[in-house]
């Protein structure tokens, strides 16, 4: 269930209409600020937070953030989080990066 | 470069079911942005940013870097947590399954702990140091090494014991880092056992010790007695190298405890366990010829940087692994001290606590501010002056045995009987008992710090005084009526408000004396610096005075009735040692101001020569907080310049103030005899005297004739009052 709609988004990201207002990534983008954003990184890590900011390179900035650490390098195993508050991830470390949605929000996203 | 990879790896493999381990809200999902955030930004202009409307550059400027070494503490470094650093063996039980290199790794642990522990009480933190060590990360590991545990074990007792003595004293708001123990396992059950684990240890290896000597000796095996390790060679130099560490954390637990007893009743068992920590320590030492010869990786050379005495790297220790805990950014990188200076400093340690404890616990409070300045003088670490600081103020008594009041009364020179007096439940009074209180505090912290605190508390100190004159005239404004009993409340009142002004300038002194400890004046300021010392000193004086005198005073009409020798007569019209003191002080102060104004007024040296800032600016600079406390009234910029533009040699010469101050200091020693520090203190006024005169007067013979004398000044003779040293060039 959580990778279809992962595919989903990335059809959202791909298919956009680049004639219609709404449509236009940095608009959809724009609409995305404020939501929890959770990024992975390349040493094994995630950051949970609100999404406040992104520059033309990438570069994410989140709110109120918390790390998300695992305590082995083998998986599964349990994971260790802290608050780290105001964050900047560069682009050059970021291995993924997922929004917290709502099917029905996002089924509205897509007919646009 | 494999730990990298292995990383990413990782990383890869458990996306998918970390992602699953992190919910998303209710009803809600995780989706892949990436994509999108892709396309928005290839849609992005240069520097353009997608923000919300509470976006702040400035703010933003402030957020963590991730992956930025400076700025990320959690950065996986080796290893992700402590027990998989155990999982790969950083941290072996046993150390090695060959005994002595099981018994060399361990003292090894040992000597870096105490260089740990050292860099602590220097100022670092336990999580940088003490608490790198893996096996005191986790404690219960090492029980089956009864070695090794009871070790860690008296460690950690004893940095819970340091801990809780400094967070009490609370002397370290500048060393804040010392009493941080947040997420680190300083609690443990068990530790009250450390002392007897630690003692049948210590037995097992005196016994150990002793079946080998008689071994070597009359080659006679001792039965049901397994030697320490397996090399017979080095059994008698590793058992003793063991002994010596065991018995110092020993007798340095028992420092500590005695220490901590109520009303300093510990403080005498407490040097004999200081006395026995040095021996170790001399033992410690010694035994490092043979634990390097045991080592394979001999180097001389580079010896002194080491953490270890044997010279070899420790098992176990990692400081990545607790970086996270203290803060989100990473802790600056540390050096630990080597193992001498390690040594060292605990020899210095022990010193200190064991002048404190020799320290009478007088009851006068000048004689106890007189000995906290001398202990400061020989920059005693925190360790040592939170100690101090605990032994001085008890339970809001003085070392939890005079109360504040009978210390102020016995300060004020009043009579014994007056330390009961109900007067104490004035709320003045109370208040002065708490400044009492703080002032001790203050003077046992470091000295940048207790110099500011100083400056601070002298309009308290001002504020207590005017409030204090207050209630007296609001009692006493009427002298008409003048019962017995208020006769004895104006009396404590009179000699209370003179001595809480002598007190004040006492402060007012210290702080200006400590600048120049802490090197706060330049040459160029010395002028102004020893005028204004020599104001507040001729103040001091002058209640020092008064307050002898007042209690000469009513001594003399008490006993009026049962002698009136002239003896007695010509006491009163002498002046009391500890004036002739302070004026020794003023006529040198005096005779540097108006030497070092001659100076710059007729050969023009020593002006202040900043393009920066004015003479007058740095006269508020330097003395702005004695200034708003009015310390001493009248004084100010103005009566700076107006007494020093005249100064010139021609009339120096005339009237000598160095002579005067030689001239006091031979005579008031006699008074002193039996007070070895105050003698010193006025040998070393003499011969500042001295120098200082004959410099005085080859400036007056030739200064004026010859352009190229080059006058400089030193503190070779006494901290505070520098010496003139002329030269030709």
């Amino acid at each position: 269930m959580e990778q279809e709609v992962g595919e989903s988004l990335i059809q959202l990201g791909s298919l956009g209409d680049p004639n219609s207002s709404s449509s236009d990534p940095v608009t959809r983008v724009r609409k995305l600020l404020f939501r929890r954003m959770l990024v992975g990184i390349k040493d094994g890590r995630f950051f949970l937070g609100t999404f406040h900011c992104i520059d033309k390179q990438g570069n994410i900035i989140l709110q109120d953030s918390i790390e998300y650490r695992s305590t082995r390098h083998s998986t599964p195993s349990p994971m260790e989080q802290r608050c780290l508050g105001l964050i900047l991830i560069p682009f050059s470390c970021r291995t993924s990066c997922h929004v917290d949605c709502s099917i029905n929000e996002q089924l509205s996203l897509l007919k646009v | 470069m494999a730990d990298r990879a292995v990383s990413e790896e990782a990383s890869m493999a458990g996306h998918a079911t970390k992602l699953a381990s992190i919910p998303a809200s209710d009803n809600t999902v995780w989706a892949d942005a990436s994509p999108l955030l892709e396309a928005a930004c290839r849609g992005l202009r240069d520097g353009e940013l997608i923000h919300g409307d509470n976006f702040n550059l400035f703010a933003a400027m402030s957020a963590l870097e991730i992956m930025d070494p400076k700025m990320d503490s959690g950065i996986v470094c080796r290893y992700y947590s402590i027990e998989e650093a155990i999982e790969n063996g950083a941290a072996p039980i046993p150390i090695s399954l060959e005994s002595t290199i099981d018994v060399q790794c361990t003292i090894d642990i040992m000597d870096h702990l105490l260089a740990c522990e050292a860099a602590w009480h220097k100022g670092h933190s336990l999580a940088q140091t003490v608490f790198s060590c893996i096996y005191l990360l986790r404690l219960d590991r090492t029980a089956s090494h009864a070695l090794l545990h009871s070790y860690c074990r008296v460690i950690r007792t004893t940095c819970k014991a340091v801990v809780s003595v400094v967070s009490d004293a609370r002397t370290h708001e500048e060393e804040d880092l010392f009493t941080m123990t947040y997420g680190l396992p300083l609690n443990g059950d068990g530790d009250e056992k450390c002392l007897s684990m630690l003692n049948a240890v210590e037995e097992t290896i005196s016994r150990q010790l002793r079946a080998c000597k008689a071994t070597s000796s009359k080659r006679r095996v001792s039965e049901d007695l397994e030697p320490l390790q397996s090399n017979t060679n080095l059994e008698e130099g590793l058992c003793k190298a063991l002994l010596c560490r065991l018995r110092f954390r020993k007798h340095f637990f028992h420092v500590l405890t005695c220490m901590k007893r109520p009303q300093g009743r510990g403080l005498e068992l407490a040097r004999k366990h200081i006395a026995s920590c040095i021996l170790e320590l001399e033992s410690i030492l010694k035994s490092a010829e043979f634990l390097r010869f045991c080592s394979d990786e001999f180097c001389e050379d580079d010896i002194e940087d080491k953490t270890t005495a044997s010279g070899r790297e420790p098992i176990g220790f990692d400081a990545t692994l607790n970086s996270r805990l203290s803060a989100p950014t990473p802790p600056r990188a540390i050096k630990i001290l080597s193992w001498k200076k390690a040594v060292e400093y605990f020899v210095k340690l022990l010193h200190d606590l064991d002048v404190m404890c020799s320290y009478s616990l007088d009851p006068h409070l000048e004689s106890l501010l007189r000995f906290v300045v001398q202990f400061q003088k020989s920059q005693p670490d925190l360790v040592a002056r939170a100690h101090l600081q605990l032994l001085l103020v008890q339970d809001g008594k003085l070392y939890g045995r005079d109360p504040i009041f009978a210390v102020i009364t016995k300060a004020a020179a009043l009579p014994e009987a007056t330390k009961n007096h109900d007067i104490q439940k004035n709320e003045y009074i109370v208040q002065l008992g708490q400044l009492v209180v703080n002032l001790l505090k203050i003077l046992c912290t470091n000295v940048a710090w207790q110099r500011r605190k100083l400056g601070k508390i002298l309009q308290d100190w001002r504020v207590i005084y005017v409030q204090l004159e207050l209630a007296f005239r609001n009692e006493f404004g009427e002298v008409s009526s003048s019962s017995n009993a208020e006769n004895i409340c104006m009396k404590i009142f009179q000699h209370i408000l003179i001595w809480v002004e002598e007190q004040t300038y006492w402060i007012a002194c210290r702080f200006l004396i400590l600048g120049f400890e802490l090197d706060l004046y330049s040459a160029s300021e010395y002028c102004m610096v020893y005028w204004y010392l020599y104001a507040v000193l001729i103040k001091l004086a002058e209640k020092t005075h008064l307050k002898t005198a007042f209690s000469y005073d009513t001594a003399k009409r008490k006993g009026k009735k049962k002698r009136d020798s002239p003896k007695d007569l010509a006491r009163e019209s002498r002046i009391p040692p500890a004036v002739l003191f302070l004026q020794c002080y003023i006529c040198l102060a005096e005779g540097l101001t108006m030497m070092l104004a001659a100076l710059r007024n007729e050969i023009m040296v020593l002006q202040s020569p900043s393009p920066f800032n004015t003479e007058q600016e740095k006269f508020v600079q330097h003395f702005e907080l004695l200034q708003r406390a009015c310390i001493p009234d009248h004084v100010s910029y103005p009566s700076f310049k107006e007494s020093t533009t005249q100064a010139r040699f021609s009339t120096l010469v005339m009237y000598n103030y160095f002579k005067d101050a030689q001239r006091i200091a031979k005579e008031v020693k006699s008074s002193f005899s039996n007070d070895p520090d105050r003698l010193a203190e006025l040998r070393r006024l003499e011969q500042v005297a001295e120098h200082n005169s004959v410099a005085l007067n080859l400036i007056c013979r030739v200064g004026a004739l010859d352009p190229s004398l080059k006058v400089s000044f030193e503190f070779s003779h006494h901290p505070f009052f520098a010496t003139a040293i002329v030269r030709r060039s």
